[in-house]
């Protein structure tokens, strides 16, 4: 320990004697390190699974169950009511929900202002299927329409003061409904279960109502609602839930590769069925999408990150590059230094310590200065691109990783100088 | 120095000119690109809209309680806050719409010519429902035909009629006049100039209007207005209140004009080309450091040789030119590689975003770019190493 | 050829002031072999230097050719020594990573000559320091005594009026420092003015004339007489 402590004098020292060059390999090591950090950051957090255990068994079945006639097309982006129902009748997954999403109006009475909330309009098993931990209260038993409502942890707060708030009435857009249950913290990132249109870079919603029930209060989607009759998506409650208005997503969970074959096979026929009934015109298009694909099914994918992520690798290969390159001309500079130490009886061996040393104070400048760098970079890119703004945060894995990294950076920028430097003809060394 | 003894002295440091060489070229496909896409965003940023981007106004709007959001309670709350506002001083003209222009996407559906449905129809059409005064907020031309003047439900026998814009009206009845044919959302009435409608439409200049109610608020609706310019900013000031006034039970989710929103259309695009620019100084800043440090311990490292230069005659222009022409030397080979990088980085950009392909005007400006801060940063290490005094450099062992 | 009236140079640092050379007064006629003796620190190498150009003299004046270099801007003093005044090194100072052709190129390319008539040249001054052979080859592959004869090559290849040699001899064994010297005298009976630093008294004896520096004053001056040489 002692001769490290010396090593690290005799790194110091080096340092001093040419503080510019050094500074300069740490600065261009942080920058580098931490535009990349930052960058990794988004990269990581965009494309993590956030169910990486449940991940592979939850499936997104798309049909092409619309009036219209359309050759080679995809499947609409979502279902309708009746494709739901039919959709429901089988019994092969081991849970099942159909969702939406709209936005609503909430408040205790009618003299107080209204809370703006965002609506999960959903079925029993959305919340064991994506794992929504409860704090309070029960949910549904089943998929009925009841005048009942699952609050955040966040809205019972904002909304009551306190998270106990089971059996309370409030008003949602002017209608009566009891809180049965209220979730605990709970954020799904990025939030597959509705990838359509980007949302999965979205919060989750603030409540939670029962399918049906929204049907009955005419909520439209507010995400995506398209027509494909005449239907009036007035008339959400009657001919919205018969006619082509399609607003639904729908997940269901396949545990087993046979359940998986076999709800495909109930997918098709349904089709056939549905073809030979007349109620659709177009060729058949079925698709059974894993959760892990969804965003890409959906075109989401992060491009703008994707391209920044292609740069910021190359702009730290760079700096690597450069850090390098300077780090090579100190060494040279101190060259004379380290043929004299060999000369007085260093072993290459003790030279690799000295050089190890050099490496972790190269190390802990560098990872404080990309750390800096990185947690600026992440606010100018919150502001940049605010649509990525719920993924910047560093877990552990991330932070370890980010670290790893730059420790082997700072060891590969001094590896090859030193090995030069300590390797190089000690007799011309000495006399030049 | 000629060129053949400055290679040589370049290709004796292998590495160093190896590592310079490949950060150089990166430098280039890097800032080539960027500028490429900060180009292209200037472009749709500069794209006519057809509108008076800075003098129009838009709130969006809801209703926080659903006994407004039905007719008639919505017809009169509509009524009431269009009063208001176009009461404001410096208001030219307001309009209800259930949406706003210059939108990424929003209420749309297919259109087409009635008589032709196959060979005509074309999907994703802006549909607007406004009041009448939208066409004054939007202040285009009336091309053809007669603007509706009265607001009609869409809910009755007859269906409102239609107002085109000319990109729409030309496609759909091939440039013959649109005036009286029917629509398979009513009868043409007019067509007027073009204007921006969704991004993420079939053709941002194909927009059908008519004045009628909205159809529902679900998604809330725009109040869109058109101000005197120097009182643009007065009246944005005052508009969120005077709304309030009118009605307390809405949600104002924003105010601002018409330049902002479409700013705020291409954010990802700005913001993008935005962090690469960041990234481009950066990274020349590098490339700086880089040029700056080579010449430094170069010039450093071979003082006697400096030293025996000027003793054999070389003046210190003519010593500042060799180490400047060495930079310049590894600079445009950098560049050479760095263009073919550029094509690459540019293909793999390609595959996840939209960018336009290389100009050929392009790379030069940004190999004069790179060739000039490498100068900079060269400088003051060469300009320190004339001054090496021969006598004494000679003299070393 | 060379005329010195009353130099001087001082050295100053904050604490000390040196007088490198003080009143120094000397004439050197063309076809001169002259050697500068005199001890370490004396001033001998400050003067070979200033008589290059390589270092500026504080006060009197120095003429060369007749003219005064006094007040000459740093191009006119590189282009005065690229043309008239050629130097040769106790280190050699050959350009390590040039090739021996390489190397005596150099002053030539910046006299602006076109490559034909640096060729010339170059294989003249090769043909007579005899290294011809040897001239693809880098300054690392030869010896000691060869690298100087390039030196000597390098020095000449521009046909300079005065050649200035800082103890050519000093890192040569005797064999190899007496092939050295009578290099340098067959290049003074072509007519070229040599001055000489050396600490060797035999070298000094064999040169025309000696001129001593003591404490930077030109002490002695003394042209040998030949006969007076040989029976010594």
């Amino acid at each position: 320990m002692e001769q490290f402590i010396y090593y690290l004098k005799v790194s110091f020292k080096g340092i001093k004697r040419a503080p510019l060059p050094y500074a300069l390999t740490i600065f261009i090591l942080s920058v580098g390190l931490g535009v990349f950090f930052a960058n990794a950051t988004f990269y990581y957090q965009l494309n993590s699974d956030p169910m990486p255990h449940k991940s592979d068994k939850l499936f997104f079945p798309m049909m092409l169950l619309a009036p219209y006639t359309c050759t080679d097309c995809k499947p609409p982006r979502v279902l309708s009511y009746s494709n739901i129902e039919k959709l429901s009748q089988s019994d092969i997954p081991s849970a099942k929900t159909a969702m939406y999403s709209a936005g609503g109006y909430m408040r205790l009475n009618a003299s107080q202002p209204a809370l703006p909330v965002s609506i999960r309009i959903t079925q029993r098993d959305f919340f064991s299927m994506f794992e929504v931990p409860l704090l309070h209260g029960t949910i549904w038993p089943d998929n009925n329409a009841r005048h009942e409502i699952i609050l955040s942890k966040a809205t019972a707060e904002k909304l009551f003061g306190r998270t106990d708030v089971i059996g309370e009435k409030l008003l949602l857009d002017d209608r009566h409904l009891t809180v049965t249950g209220v979730l605990d913290d709970w954020q799904m990132l990025p939030r597959l279960y509705d990838a359509n249109n980007r949302n999965h870079l979205s919060p989750v919603e603030d409540v939670y109502l029962p399918l049906e029930t929204g049907y009955d209060m005419n909520y439209l989607s507010n995400t995506q609602s398209q027509t494909f009759d005449q239907t009036d998506y007035r008339q959400l409650s009657t001919q919205g839930r018969t006619g082509a208005l399609h607003q639904l997503q729908y997940w269901v969970q396949l545990d087993t590769p046979a359940q998986q074959q076999a709800y495909q096979q109930f997918m098709a026929n349904l089709v056939q069925d549905e073809k030979a009934a007349g109620r659709h015109p177009s060729e058949a298009n079925n698709q059974l999408i894993p959760m892990r694909n969804i965003v890409n099914y959906f075109g989401g994918d992060s491009t703008d990150i994707k391209a920044f992520a292609l740069v910021t690798l190359l702009f730290l290969l760079v700096c690597l590059f450069n850090a390098s390159h300077l780090s090579l001309n100190r060494y040279l500079g101190n060259q004379y230094e380290f043929s004299l130490r060999r000369a007085l009886g260093a072993s290459r061996a003790q030279l690799q310590l000295q050089m190890l040393a050099d490496v972790i104070l190269m190390a802990v400048f560098t990872i404080t200065g990309a750390l800096i760098t990185a947690y600026g970079g992440i606010k100018l890119m919150n502001q940049l691109l605010p649509s990525n703004r719920l993924f910047s945060s560093w877990d552990l894995t991330l932070l370890l990783s980010l670290l790893g990294i730059a420790f082997v950076c700072s060891y590969l920028v001094t590896l090859y100088p030193s090995l030069r430097a300590s390797f190089g003809n000690l007799n011309q060394q000495l006399k030049e | 120095m000629s060129f053949y003894l400055l290679c040589k002295v370049l290709f004796s440091r292998k590495v160093v000119t190896g590592l310079l060489l490949v950060q150089l070229a990166m430098t280039l496909a890097l800032l080539l690109n960027s500028i490429l896409l900060a180009q292209q965003t200037q472009q749709q940023l500069n794209q006519p809209t057809g509108l008076d981007l800075n003098n129009t106004l838009v709130a969006l709007l809801k209703p926080t309680t659903a006994s407004l959001r039905v007719y008639p309670a919505l017809q009169e709350l509509l009524d009431r806050q269009l009063a208001a506002v176009q009461a404001l001083p410096g208001v030219i003209a307001a309009a209800y719409a259930n949406q706003s222009a210059i939108l990424q996407g929003g209420n749309n559906g297919n259109i087409y010519d009635i008589e032709q449905e196959e060979r005509t129809n074309i999907p994703t059409v802006p549909m607007y429902f406004v009041s009448k005064d939208f066409f004054s907020v939007l202040n285009g031309k009336v091309l053809q035909g007669e603007l509706p003047q009265h607001s009609i439900s869409l809910d009755g026998p007859v269906q409102p009629e239609v107002v085109l814009t000319k990109s729409l009206a030309d496609k759909l009845f091939s440039g013959e006049s649109a005036i009286g044919r029917q629509s398979s959302r009513g009868r043409v009435a007019a067509v007027i100039d073009d204007f921006y409608g969704q991004r993420y439409s079939d053709h941002v200049m194909y927009n059908s209007v008519q004045v009628a109610p909205p159809y529902g608020v679900d998604w809330g609706y725009s109040i869109m207005l058109r101000t005197q310019p120097e009182q643009t900013e007065a009246v944005r000031q005052k508009l969120a209140d005077v709304l309030r006034a009118v009605e307390p039970d809405i949600e104002i989710f924003h105010v601002r004009t018409l330049a902002e929103q479409h700013k705020d259309l291409y954010r990802n695009e700005y913001g993008l080309a935005m962090l690469l620019a960041i990234l481009s100084a950066l990274m020349l800043l590098v490339t700086m450091v880089s040029s700056y440090s080579s010449t430094h311990f170069h010039a450093l490292k071979r003082q006697q040789e400096i030293g025996v230069k000027r003793a054999l005659g070389a003046s210190k222009n003519t010593i500042l030119l060799e180490l400047l022409s060495e930079n310049w030397l590894c600079t445009v080979i950098g560049a050479v590689f760095g263009i073919g990088l550029a094509l690459l980085l540019n293909q793999a950009l390609a595959q996840v975003i939209t960018i336009p392909p290389l100009s050929w005007w392009l790379p030069l400006a940004t190999c004069a770019i790179l060739l000039l801060c490498v100068t900079v940063a060269t400088w003051y290490p060469a300009a320190i190493a004339t001054r090496i005094s021969p006598a004494t450099a000679t003299k070393a062992l | 050829m060379i005329t010195l009236t009353n130099l001087g140079k001082v050295f100053r640092t904050e604490l000390i002031e040196t007088h490198a050379l003080r009143e120094v007064n000397l004439q050197v006629n063309e076809g001169e072999f002259a050697a500068l003796t005199g001890p370490s620190g004396s001033g001998k190498s400050t003067l070979l230097n200033i008589l290059g150009t390589l270092e500026s003299f504080d006060s009197g004046d120095y003429q060369l050719d007749g003219k005064s270099v006094k007040g000459l801007s740093d191009a006119a003093l590189s282009k005065l020594r690229n043309e008239k005044i050629g130097f040769i090194f106790q280190s050699f100072n050959l350009i390590k990573d040039f090739s021996i052709y390489d190397n005596i190129e150099l002053p030539l390319r910046y006299r602006g000559l076109n490559a034909a008539a640096r060729k010339q040249r170059i294989e003249q001054a090769l043909e007579l320091v005899g290294l011809h052979a040897r001239r693809d080859y880098l300054p690392g592959q030869l010896s000691g005594g060869q690298q100087q004869r390039v030196a000597i090559a390098r020095a000449i290849a521009g046909e300079p009026r005065i050649l200035l040699a800082d103890e050519p001899t000093g890192n040569l064994d005797s064999l190899m420092a007496r092939q050295v010297m009578e290099l340098l005298e067959q290049i003074n009976q072509q007519g070229c003015t040599i001055l000489m630093v050396t600490h060797d008294p035999d070298q000094a004896r064999r040169a025309g004339r000696n001129i001593q520096i003591i404490d930077g004053q030109l002490h002695d001056s003394t042209m040998y007489d030949p006969l007076a040489a040989q029976s010594a």
